[in-house]
């Protein structure tokens, strides 16, 4: 076993991932460096609007690859996430070959060649060079059949195709799954991936990225709404607001002209909450004089 | 010479580092984290590759492979620091993973839900020794205040159970399940799958010799049990606490919870392989309850903690209650509302309306009425079998 300090390379991918504007935890950075030396696939696991897609973004902007980006809804079968045979061109090519005088058995191999094969993300991802980031985003909406599907794949990095054999990686791609955990992930998904749980940014990290995202927002401006946005969180809503929302709301009180939260800026306030919240009943729960006591307090 | 020595040492000192590697990730099994033996490995190739001189950056590594769900990730750094550090070196190191939402409540899906939860085992007092003990303490006092609190020592009837298991086996026979939006591929159906059809035809030479078809696919529904076992109820809640368990052993995607004053998701205790320990599982759960049933309450923590994780399109609800709320209950209707509004069909069965002449009257039927696909009456197993159908027809 060696004794080399990893820690300065922790921190490297830290700043590198700061200077592609994505602000994260040390620790964060930590399990990401791990799962691309291991190639390992990273499972991302929270609370919606937490910034658990941008990882992905981030990632693939960090190594100047493509993002390949597999969105996951219920019904997702093999056709729309492996591969499909393109069946028209196929007929066609058979019904030229009819005037052709190869054997049968070179025609057949022609048309289940891969220029008959439609290659659809997980497919796409395996034979890009060089190795892109393959997300998969929002697992927990599938189902389980189609969790079956993605073990070979997060296991070996390969497909089997039965008219083709078996397709190998030629690199292996970085994988980065979500899931906002609305449904039970199969463990046998769980043990192939190491694993983030992904939370509300703390109150500095959320300020360094307002101040890096929205970087025309005065810095005690900035300080006050994460102040209140952190408030919010604490109450008893249906919904939180996430990071998505926060520099939403930065940039709708941008762009109504607000240049601090107070007692002034109550109306503007209420009208921008939109932003912020996202049900009826949290938009009720936040009335006029609760709103007043959040501006006072921040 | 020396370095022959030297070399030796060193190969010791690699094995017992390796062992020690390797014993981390037993603790954590021991501790019910879901670890496999490919972890072990794992580990060591971790170790190898991050180095262990920095703590943080192996406590993120290990944390990062070993952990693979919420609950896990909380435990993690406690159990970590409990390995690693010397007992006077530990500091507290808090993780971060706090955020109200479905995550942080669903204790209930991994591992008993009892006191000793995110202690590490051998802290909580590991082994059969002190749950025996505790066991027998708890029969003394289940015996002499068997009414203070739920009673589940008929929990385990062999006859009934064999007799409820057969019943629930024609019952999961004929669940045909919900028809949902989706299609998929038959021998047999209403419309052409263009698609699979021409690629049947592709060995035909282009001929559509063999057509396919698609029909919409069915899927049984979740089904998820609410169980008051009140003392109201105590003469039918040993029957339907029977019923979830056989239930939950029978069909893939059943839920159960017990409530009183409180609701409680008792799956790992009904799904446990000794019926001894379930039963003491269940005792330990419902320790301590007393006082009226609170349905409006129990139903709004319900809804939660667990409705948004629980309740789909395709999930069937079966509340099973008097409806005698003590409670509040305009509570009762909102929260019922709010799960009809989740989930696909919501039954209520109720032991007393089985009874000549009931009229379901009480202030808490009443607020819950409207909200309901079905109310029957069902207190024993004929009684059950007899509006099968009914049960059947709203669940698909």
């Amino acid at each position: 076993m060696t004794t080399t300090d990893r820690m300065p390379d922790v921190l490297a991918l830290q700043a590198k991932l700061a200077g592609h504007r994505f602000i994260v935890e040390r620790s964060f950075a930590a399990a990401l460096l791990l799962a691309m030396e291991m190639h390992r696939p990273l499972l991302l696991e929270g609370e919606a609007g937490v910034g658990k897609t941008e990882v992905a973004k981030a990632l693939a902007r960090l190594l100047d690859v493509p993002l390949i980006r597999l969105q996951c809804y219920e019904g997702l079968d093999a056709h729309a996430a492996l591969y499909e045979w393109n069946y028209v061109h196929q007929l066609l090519a058979i019904k030229l070959f009819e005037q052709d005088a190869r054997p049968l058995r070179d025609k057949e191999q022609d048309i289940f060649s891969e220029r008959y094969l439609l290659k659809r993300p997980l497919l796409e991802a395996i034979t890009t060079t060089p190795a892109p980031v393959l997300l998969i985003d929002e697992i927990d909406r599938t189902d389980e059949a189609f969790e079956a599907y993605l073990l070979e794949l997060l296991s070996d990095f390969q497909l089997s195709i039965p008219e083709l054999g078996v397709i190998r990686a030629t690199e292996r791609p970085y994988v980065i799954l979500t899931s906002n955990a609305t449904r039970e992930i199969s463990d046998a998904l769980r043990r192939r991936c190491l694993y983030q749980y992904v939370d509300y940014p703390t109150f500095q990290r959320e300020l360094m990225i307002v101040r890096t995202q929205v970087p025309e927002v005065p810095e005690a401006l900035a300080r006050q709404i994460v102040e209140f946005v952190h408030a919010v969180r604490e109450m008893a809503l249906r919904r939180k607001p996430g990071l998505a929302e926060t520099l939403d709301w930065v940039a709708a009180l941008l762009r109504l002209g607000v240049s601090a939260l107070d007692e002034n800026g109550v109306d503007r306030v209420m009208d921008s909450l939109a932003a912020l919240v996202k049900t009826r009943e949290d938009q009720a729960s936040l009335t006029r004089p609760v709103v007043e006591k959040l501006v006072a307090s921040c | 010479m020396l370095s022959a020595v030297d070399s030796t040492l060193q190969h010791d000192l690699a094995d017992r580092l390796a062992a020690r590697y390797a014993g981390f990730a037993g603790w954590l099994r021991a501790n019910a984290f879901c670890v496999t033996s490919a972890d072990v490995a794992a580990t060591l190739e971790v170790v190898r590759r991050m180095g262990q001189t920095d703590r943080d950056v192996l406590r993120w590594s290990l944390r990062a492979l070993l952990c693979s769900r919420a609950q896990e990730w909380r435990r993690f750094d406690e159990l970590f620091d409990a390995y690693f550090a010397a007992p006077n070196r530990r500091k507290l190191v808090e993780t971060r993973a706090g955020g109200a939402g479905p995550l942080s409540h669903d204790d209930g899906a991994c591992g008993p839900s009892d006191a000793s939860e995110g202690t590490p085992v051998s802290l909580a007092g590991r082994g059969d020794g002190a749950a025996g003990e505790g066991a027998a303490a708890n029969e003394g006092a289940a015996l002499a205040e068997s009414l203070a609190h739920a009673d589940f020592r008929h929990l385990n009837d062999r006859d009934e159970l064999f007799a409820i298991d057969a019943a629930i086996r024609r019952f999961a026979q004929r669940l045909r399940g919900i028809e949902t939006r989706r299609e998929q591929r038959a021998s047999l159906g209403r419309t052409i799958d263009l698609r699979w059809t021409l690629r049947r035809s592709v060995s035909r030479g282009g001929l559509p010799v063999e057509l396919g078809w698609r029909r919409k696919r069915r899927q049984r529904p979740r089904i998820v049990l609410l169980l008051d076992v009140s003392r109201s109820m105590s003469l039918y809640s040993f029957f339907f606490l029977r019923l979830a368990r056989v239930l939950s052993g029978r069909l893939p995607d059943v839920h159960s919870f017990i409530f009183h004053t409180r609701l409680v998701c008792v799956d790992e205790a009904l799904r446990d392989p000794d019926p001894r320990r379930a039963q003491e599982r269940l005792h330990l759960i419902s320790e301590g309850w007393a006082g009226g049933t609170r349905i409006g309450e129990s139903l709004a923590s319900f809804n939660e903690h667990y409705a948004p994780r629980l309740l789909h399109a395709r999930t069937a609800v079966v509340i099973v209650s008097d409806g005698y709320d003590a409670g509040d209950v305009s509570a009762l209707g909102e929260s019922l509302a709010a799960i009809r509004r989740r989930c696909h069909s919501l039954v209520w069965l109720n032991p007393l309306a089985v009874r000549p002449g009931f009229q379901p009257v009480s202030a808490g039927m009443q607020a819950a009425l409207p909200h309901l696909d079905l109310f029957a009456g069902a207190r024993d197993l004929a009684g059950l079998e007899r509006i099968f159908p009914q049960i059947l027809e709203a669940l698909q």
